[in-house]
């Protein structure tokens, strides 16, 4: 009786995932939890949900948790993968892929994750074979596409991207993870109004959705220069962990001070002046750009709310 | 009881003295470490962090890491090893970079429970004014103690900080 409640909860949990509700998704799966705290999926289930939500502390505890419980469950394994992929551990997330695709019949999912990991490596050729074999299990696989179409968008392939994400919003016309691939293949090919509609697509379907919102501002982002430099860096950033982030910061700043003293010492009052003006120049910029691009950002999804179409 | 998620804050009395983690670690650049590290501190009792510990030792270990690296500086320049002038401006350099490093790494770790604890709605309260202030304080507190560890160890991270050290 308890396991059926506990399933129950944990497929309605899911349901709401996907649909972008990641606090009724996380009270579903705390529940079933509370019904059996040492339930495996579920805690792989919740790790899931708060990856989604971008609680990785939570998620990397939860899916530590599932894999302590149950070792040998190949869902798990590719939810500690992902969690792993969040956190930049690319081999642990690749030591757990390769687990999640031991037995008879692995999943596509499988796959996709385990090619994610390896073009993360720099390892395009093989996780473009990887794609090939979930497709091979399932040649209209959503995921499978998606990624082979992103992995072909990074390699300067933009037509032959583009064809892949339509056979995958073919398969699939309302999946999110192919419209915002659709979209990102449609702003680097300089189409931003098509960009913008596939955002829209699936801002209609959860107006809160990260990725949506990446894709959204990446099109605000054209529209300014000034704002846009500002976006460029903070993506570029946002692909490093805090460690890497905190060493470039400190290491821009020491190098500057170091330079400014050097110039100091040698009396060369003019440079020293030019140096210290640009750093403050610099810091204000970093301070003022972020709030001036999300009001930017945000009186552009004002005016797609308040269209009666949306 | 439901089940407890262990990235999520507990309830605390404090919870409407909370404040961005950015707050602390920006009172670490114009005001000084003499608040950043104490608010950080406070700022994860506040929160109900379930890394307060973590935080509250890492808060610690700046001070401590700080108070030795800026005693080793003086010890050097006191034997003759580190020559006035740019030398030992890069020698404090070093140590604010490594107060900087670890004010910034706390704010990481107290950012990961603070999105947490707004993401259920937990009250955040404007620090303008608290940084306004401390910044026009800053010269005070410097001059409270006369001895250059102290300025080593309680001034912030901008250029200029530091000023009271290089007429010694």
């Amino acid at each position: 009786m308890e396991h059926r409640q506990i399933r129950v909860l944990l497929e309605e949990a899911e349901v709401q995932r996907r649909l972008g509700n990641h606090r009724g998704a996380t009270e579903l799966a705390q529940r079933a939890l509370t019904i059996d705290p040492d339930h495996a999926q579920a805690h792989a289930a919740l790790a899931a949900i708060l990856l989604d939500a971008r609680r990785l502390t939570g998620a990397g505890i939860e899916a530590r948790t599932a894999l302590a419980l149950d070792a040998n469950d190949p869902f798990i394994h590719r939810v500690a993968a992902a969690v792993l992929i969040a956190e930049r551990k690319l081999d642990d997330a690749w030591a757990h892929c390769l687990i999640a695709l031991e037995g008879p019949a692995p999943a596509p999912e499988a796959f996709v994750l385990a090619a994610r990991v390896r073009a993360l490596q720099g390892e395009t050729a093989h996780a473009r074979e990887l794609l090939h074999e979930a497709l091979a299990i399932d040649a209209a696989h959503v995921g499978a596409l998606t990624q082979l179409a992103r992995l072909e968008l990074a390699g300067g392939e933009r037509d032959e991207a583009a064809r892949l994400i339509a056979l995958a919003l073919e398969a699939d016309p309302v999946d999110p993870g192919a419209h915002l691939a659709a979209g990102t293949i449609d702003l680097a090919r300089g189409d931003a109004v098509s960009a913008e509609h596939h955002a829209r697509f699936v801002l209609g379907l959860d107006a809160t959705d990260r990725d949506a919102l990446v894709l959204w501002a990446a099109i605000q982002a054209r529209r300014s220069w000034l704002l846009g430099a500002w976006w460029r860096w903070n993506m570029w950033m946002s692909q490093r962990d805090d460690r890497r982030q905190i060493a470039l910061m400190i290491g821009a700043f020491v190098a500057v001070r170091i330079a400014v003293i050097v110039a100091d010492a040698l009396d060369l009052d003019g440079l020293s002046r030019v140096l210290s003006l640009s750093w403050l120049g610099l810091c204000a910029y970093t301070w003022v750009a972020p709030g001036m691009f999300r009001r930017m950002v945000a009186r552009s999804l004002d005016r797609v709310r308040l269209d009666p179409d949306f | 009881m439901s089940y407890q998620i262990a990235d999520e804050p507990v309830e605390t009395s404090l919870r409407g003295y909370v404040v961005r983690p950015s707050m602390p670690l920006l009172a670490t650049m114009v005001a000084g470490a003499w608040l950043a590290w104490p608010w950080f501190a406070f700022n994860a009792i506040a929160m109900g962090s379930p890394t307060r510990r973590k935080e509250i030792a890492l808060c610690a270990a700046a001070f401590a890491g700080t108070a030795v690296l800026g005693a080793i500086v003086l010890a050097l320049f006191d034997a003759g090893i580190l020559p006035a002038g740019a030398p030992v401006q890069l020698a404090v350099l070093g140590v604010v970079a490594f107060k900087l490093a670890i004010s910034y790494h706390i704010s990481a770790v107290q950012s990961r429970t603070f999105h947490v604890y707004e993401y259920y709605g937990g009250p955040v309260r404007a620090a303008g004014r608290i940084l306004g202030a401390a910044v026009l304080a800053r010269g005070f507190v410097i001059g409270l103690v006369d001895h250059p560890l102290w300025i080593i160890i309680v001034a912030g991270g901008i250029p200029g900080g530091h000023a009271g050290l290089w007429g010694w």
